[in-house]
Parts: C-alpha cells; structure tokens; sequence
C-alpha cells in the first residue's frame, strides 16, 4: 500500500512538473511583453528550441534517421503533406536497418 | 496590451479547428503512445498507473524520462529534475504564445494550457488567424490527448505483438515530427531563418563537442535570440 501511494505521489509531482512547465512560460511572457525589442524574441523561441532539439539528434543519429529526415524535409517543403512526411519517414526507420543489412549482404 | 489576433470565433469554433487541424499530429502521437505503452509494460507500471500518468502528464517526452528512472525505491529528486529537464522547452512555448490568449479568463488560461502541445504552438504562430487561440489550443491538445491516452492503452495492451519489433529504431521519430514543424515554420517565410539557422548551428557545434542536451538547448535558443536581438536593434537605427 505504502509503494502504491509513493507511486502515486511521484506520479502526481511529474504531472504537476510538465503542468508548470506549460504555464510559467506563458504567464512569464505576459508580465514581460510590454518591453518592446521581446516580440521577435518571443517568436523565434520555439523554432530555435526545435533546432537545438533536432540538430544534435542528427548528429549522433545513424544513416538511416539522417535518410528518414532528408526525406521528411523534402516532403514537407513540396507538398506540406504532413501526414505523408511523418509516415513515410517512420516506415524508413523502420525498414531501413533490416533494408540495408540485406543490400550489405547480398550486393557486396 | 492586447493580443495580436482578435477572438472573431467563439473558444468552441475555435477548438473546433483546432481539432480538425491536429489530425495529422495525432497519428505520430500514437506512435509515441503504443511505444509508451510498450515501454511501460517493460518497466513494470500497471495498466492503470500507465493511463494515470499519460493523462495527468501528456508529454512523451517527460514519460520516457520518468520512466528511464523508475526503480524502486523511486529516485524523487532524479526523476522530477530529468522530467523538468525535459520539458523545459515547454517554458518558451508558452512565452511565445504569450501574445495570442487574450480575452478569455485567467481560470479558463489556466485550465487549457495544460493541453498546450508543439504542434498547436506552431500553427498558432504560423497562421495568426482571428480565431481564439486559447480555445484552439485546448482543441488541438484535446484531441492529442484522446489519441495519447488510446495510444498508450493499444501499447500496453498488445505489448507482446511488438516483443520482435525493432522499437529502438523509432527512437528518432521525435526529432522527425520536429523536423515537419520546423519545416511549417520555415514555409510560412516570416525572416526568422537566420535566428533558427543560428541556433541549428550553435547546438550543431556543441553536439560535436559532446555537450549534454540540457546544455545545448539554452545555449542555442540564447543564441539564436541574440541574434533577433541585434536585427531589431538594426531595423530601429534604419
């Protein structure tokens, strides 16, 4: 019982955690946005957040997930076509380790 | 100050919209939601603790983290200072839409940003429609919501249909859902390129030198601030 309500407890104070996290920055900008120069700053935040979220996971990434983006990026600046983006790039995730192991082994 | 788009549709229009709209991004949130769920069931959670903590939390990306750490007896500290960690981008994602929820109540505030989600903080910044944003974003996030937490019950309950599946692989499917936001961002062309290319560069470098992400994060988004910075500085002495 003891474990249950300590898990119960941790499981309260992440949500309560993530909660913050999604407010404070809202109401933080409300005190903040009548400084001037802070509106394009404020616009730019999430593209710079996703960049500096995305980057390093190439970096590290493997062929394949370096595939899958390219191919993600080309869809979504020709057809905008989210849906065909993400799917498509998932299935290259999925598919391509088995895929390339297969051309290593029967082309090489 | 007032906010940048006026309420010209009602909170239930808007969330209307904003339901329909995230149809796409509820397709990779399944994903994320089977993966939890799969995940879940090898570390242990319950059927029940799995969905309490999907619907109370609703961010893959702080679940994983709790979940990397869940050994009993449960590292407190660890687990809440990773899940902070993680979810700290979620902080600028709010500063960013500070300008766009004017005109609903501070209850009502309170109550929907909880379903403030990535994708509906870019469509809101893409678009700048007349429509409430607030009532857009919980729309939006509702419907995510609904798709995370059928998600995560499919992965939990059908764990062992995924036991010879290679779910590491998908481990790069956040940064791929990322890179079609990054990509709507870009395509709406409003001059922020250089700031974002500034940041991707930034966190570029200090991958290559084995920074930790946490480290990464503020470093390139400061950067890439610096930047709007000195182009506003600019534009004003023009």
């Amino acid at each position: 019982m003891n474990k249950l309500a300590d898990v119960g407890v941790v499981l309260l104070l992440i949500a309560v955690v993530v909660y913050l996290t999604r407010i404070s920055g809202y109401f933080l900008g409300q005190r903040l946005r009548h400084i001037g120069r802070l509106r394009p700053v404020l616009e730019v935040l999430p593209g710079c957040a996703m960049m500096a979220l995305i980057v390093p996971a190439v970096v590290h990434g493997s062929l394949v997930e370096f595939t899958a983006l390219v191919f993600v990026i080309t869809v979504m600046w020709r057809q905008d076509n989210i849906v065909f983006a993400t799917f498509g790039g998932i299935v290259i995730l999925f598919i391509g380790e088995p895929a390339f192991v297969w051309m290593q082994s029967n082309f090489s | 100050m007032q906010g940048i788009s006026p309420n010209k549709n009602g909170f239930a229009e808007s969330g209307w919209i904003g339901v329909r709209e995230s149809l796409p991004f509820c397709i990779s949130t399944s994903l994320f939601g089977v993966l939890f769920g799969v995940a879940a069931v090898a570390s242990g959670f319950s059927v029940a603790m799995s969905l309490v903590m999907s619907g109370a939390t609703f961010s893959a990306t702080a679940q994983f983290a709790a979940l990397q750490l869940w050994v009993h007896p449960l590292p407190l500290g660890s687990i809440l200072l990773s899940v902070f960690l993680v979810s700290s981008r979620n902080i600028l994602l709010g500063l960013s839409v500070s300008n766009y929820m004017d005109g609903n109540s501070l209850l009502a505030r309170f109550l929907c940003l909880g379903l403030l989600s990535d994708p509906a903080v870019v469509m809101i910044l893409r678009e700048k429609r007349s429509i409430n944003n607030l009532g857009y974003a919980f729309g939006y996030g509702a419907a995510l919501w609904c798709s995370w937490m059928i998600s995560v019950w499919l992965g939990f309950t059908f764990s062992n249909l995924f036991v010879e599946a290679n779910l590491n692989a998908l481990s790069f499917a956040g940064p791929l859902v990322m890179a079609t936001m990054m990509m709507l961002f870009i395509k709406s062309g409003r001059g922020q390129v250089g700031c974002w290319a500034v940041s991707g560069l930034v966190a570029l470098g200090m991958a290559l030198l084995d920074f930790q992400p946490y480290i990464i994060l503020p470093t390139a988004v400061i950067a890439g601030v610096i930047l709007v910075l000195i182009q506003f500085e600019m534009r004003k002495v023009k």
